[in-house]
């Protein structure tokens, strides 16, 4: 089985971020980047189906700047195999990333895409089920839980009424959420084997453009102080004095 | 990481060089192998400091085994027995990440680091196959064998002695003060033969003779095992004796100049625990219902804590490229090894010396900052703060330290490997030049040129990493130099007997470094 996981370059999660001053984006300046935790989550997920299933490939792709080398090698060194970088300092949405995914998906032929269920930096939860659309293929989201089977996956999933399990015939794309796996210290002998690992760049494929465009970014109003109340009482009388009960 | 550096040992006095290896330059795979450090410390150590301080029956080896399952144990030893051969220099900076927990840090630094260095450096082939694979891969603990109860900072007055008995050493001795000795299977223990030739034997936990006697009750580091290894005619193989006999020393004092900048990258670590813990505090703790963050006496002693963090950072991993580049220049050969490792001694002892007495004024203050929870053992400063104490006594006292660094300098200069004139390029080194031609025998005197030299070193350090990294690196580097032309116009007093005026402090930056320090909980 060939596993094909996107990874995508964030800004570091723990990292505390400003808006530049003119709000067209964010100051990154000195800002360490990281593997969004949910991909990062999808390549522990697919090494370990690897680890359990030998003839398990596994193919990593970024599409971005060059600096996305750093992420692609991370990811080659929990396990992965390959790395392809879709090298482009265009703008882009979940709708641009899905398009250039789905020439990515027709290149490398994968029988599953597991992939994060959002990035940490937009949120958006998009590109996964647009890719899925795309290909006309069935979709699982937010897996808790994967399982292996011929021809097909099955995918427990976390949802508002708990949890749901679906067999997914293959190909499909799966998008993880966090309590799926909890990804491993990377060990430094995978770190220096990543150095020789096949990592191939290439332009974009399509020409897509985003739909959506960011007018400007500014930090969330500071929140007043809070009070601190003695009792319940006096609790629900605060919450009525100010009109929320 | 490339290694590209101009400097030989002790030629930072008559010549600044351009640039200095700085530890923002770190590869990005590197920078993420120093990334699983962190994580594994945060998430598999410090939660457990205080089981650990118990001394739990199986938890610090299997921490140890943990770490070698990543690969942490092997990552200064060679490739061809199951080591990483990464380099001194990054192997210190993940050895700084590891050691936020100095109890483990202790253990895993002595197995991880002199445990195999002389095997490292000395070891026939045979010997590096039969031990190392076990070391680097965390299966075995190992420890370094030298002091005895009437033998410390004279190292070679040893009473230890061996004799051969047939195909046999036969070991008789007491060694004290032996870290990791009731976990290790593997010692490098140092004895004289025929009471005579100091000589370094690699000894088996499990060798006929062998023993371990009781813990020590320590001040800190309860969590690490400390105790004597008693050898009472202990039988070893004669293909254990490590290089030739009566060159123990040279075994002995490579661990030691290694050892020390190790131990710099080791003192390092319980600072940073210690900034990390007392800015969240700082930010939480409200008094005068404002943060005590926001007070001036307390962002004073924050920005003190990142000033002199950068300050010895710079010099401990600008040491560190320069022994890479001294190993890859001479390396290889058991005589090259020796010789690399002992190139930059005068800077790892100026090291130790810098990075141990800035963990003591970091977590010091990181405690004060607490107040009345301080004192506590409710917070985890009582225990880093007991903990640091001994950085300034192992691996040589830092007054020993000081005694061999100028006479160290003297004597190559004397043998003219180094120049006595100072490039005059700072305060401290104009300072350090003048007072070098008045160099004493007496301790004190020494002891004061050694921290101009030691002055001069970490400022030029600062300096030209702050050059190199910009913005407020230089506000840090101003802060420390601040600090350091007080001490040096004390050091140069104490030599000379003459005053000296200080050139005027730059501005303190307080508020910027206060800021900087709160952003990210860490050091800059």
């Amino acid at each position: 089985m060939k596993i094909l996981v996107p990874v995508k370059r964030v800004v570091d999660p723990y990292a505390k971020v400003k808006p530049l001053p003119d709000g067209s984006g964010l100051d990154v300046a000195g800002v360490k980047f990281d593997v969004n935790p949910f991909d990062e989550i999808a390549v522990e997920e697919a090494v370990r189906m690897k680890e359990r299933d030998p003839s398990v490939s596994v193919t990593v792709v970024s599409i971005g700047s060059g600096d996305c080398e750093e992420q692609l090698r991370k990811a080659l060194a929990i396990g992965a195999d390959e790395a392809l970088l879709v090298e482009t300092t265009d703008e882009m949405d979940s709708t641009v990333v899905a398009a250039e995914l789905e020439a990515v998906v027709r290149q490398v032929g994968p029988d599953l895409v597991l992939m994060g269920k959002q990035a940490t930096d937009d949120d958006c939860n998009q590109a996964g089920q647009m890719l899925a659309a795309r290909l006309g293929w069935p979709q699982a989201t937010f897996a808790c839980k994967i399982e292996t089977a011929q021809g097909s996956v099955r995918v427990t999933r976390e949802t508002d009424n708990g949890e749901e399990t679906l067999d997914v015939p293959l190909p499909a794309v799966v998008t993880t959420d966090l309590r799926l796996n909890e990804p491993r210290y990377i060990a430094l002998p995978g770190i220096i084997k990543a150095r020789s690992k096949p990592l191939s760049r290439q332009p974009r494929a399509t020409t897509a453009a985003p739909k959506t465009r960011t007018i400007r970014l500014e930090p969330p109003p500071s929140r007043p102080p809070g009070r601190r109340v003695g009792s319940v009482d006096e609790l629900v009388a605060a919450l009525r004095e100010r009109g929320a009960l | 990481m490339s290694i590209q550096t101009q400097e030989t040992g002790c030629s930072f006095l008559s010549k600044t060089p351009d640039r200095v290896f700085s530890p923002e330059e770190f590869a990005k795979d590197e920078q993420l192998m120093i990334d699983q450090a962190l994580q594994f410390s945060r998430k598999e150590v410090v939660p457990l400091a205080e089981r650990i301080d118990a001394q739990e029956d199986g938890l610090m080896p299997g921490l140890i085994r943990k770490a070698g399952e990543i690969g942490f144990c092997g990552i200064d030893s060679p490739a061809d027995h199951g080591g990483l051969g990464l380099g001194k220099n990054l192997a210190a900076r993940i050895l700084e990440f590891l050691s936020l927990n100095a109890s483990f840090s202790v253990t895993y630094g002595v197995t991880s680091g002199i445990a195999q260095l002389g095997l490292s450096l000395f070891g026939t082939e045979a010997q590096r196959a039969e031990y190392l694979p076990r070391l680097a891969s965390g299966e075995w603990i190992g420890a370094y064998a030298l002091s005895e109860p009437n033998s410390g900072s004279d190292a070679l007055s040893m009473s230890a002695r061996a004799e051969r008995q047939g195909d046999k050493w036969v070991l008789n001795g007491t060694k004290m003060w032996i870290s990791n000795a009731k976990w290790a299977e593997f010692f490098l223990v140092m004895a004289k033969i025929d009471g005579q030739d100091v000589s370094a034997f690699l000894v088996e936990r499990s060798f006929p003779g062998v023993s371990v006697s009781r813990e020590e009750h320590k001040l800190g580091l309860k969590g690490s095992s400390t105790a004597r290894l008693v050898l009472e005619n202990a039988e070893v193989p004669l293909e254990n004796l490590l290089y030739e006999p009566g060159k123990g020393h040279h075994v002995a004092f490579n661990a030691l100049n290694i050892g020390r900048f190790k131990l710099a990258a080791m003192s390092l670590g319980p600072a940073r625990e210690a900034i990390w813990e007392a800015t969240q505090y700082a930010m939480d703790r409200k008094q005068f219902g404002r943060s005590i963050s926001d007070f001036g006496l307390i962002r004073q002693k924050l920005a003190d804590m990142v000033a002199h963090y950068f300050a010895v950072e710079a010099a401990l991993y600008r040491t560190g490229a320069n022994i890479d580049a001294a190993f890859a220049a001479h390396g290889g050969t058991v005589d090259g090894n020796r010789a690399a490792a002992e190139e930059f001694a005068v800077e790892c002892s100026a090291v130790k010396i810098l990075a141990t007495e800035a963990e003591a004024r970091i977590v010091d203050e990181a405690l004060q900052l607490y107040g009345g929870y301080g004192f506590t053992e409710e917070f985890p400063l009582a225990r880093i703060y007991r903990d640091c104490r001994v950085s300034r006594i192992y691996e040589g006292t830092n007054e020993i330290n000081r005694v061999f660094l100028a006479d160290r300098l003297k004597r190559r200069a004397d043998a003219g490997r180094a120049s006595l004139v100072a490039s005059g390029d700072s305060f401290a080194s104009e300072l350090a030049g003048k007072a070098m031609a008045k160099f004493g025998s007496d301790q004190v005197t020494v002891g004061a040129l050694s921290d101009l030299l030691l002055l001069t070193y970490a400022e030029q350090s600062a300096r030209l990493r702050a050059q190199q990294v910009g913005g407020v690196a230089q506000l840090a580097y101003e802060r420390f130099t601040n600090w350091a032309n007080i001490q040096a116009a004390m050091a140069y007093q104490t030599v000379t007997g003459e005053p000296v005026a200080l050139p005027s402090s730059r501005p303190g930056h307080v508020d910027e470094l206060a800021d900087a320090i709160l952003a990210t909980r860490s050091p800059i």
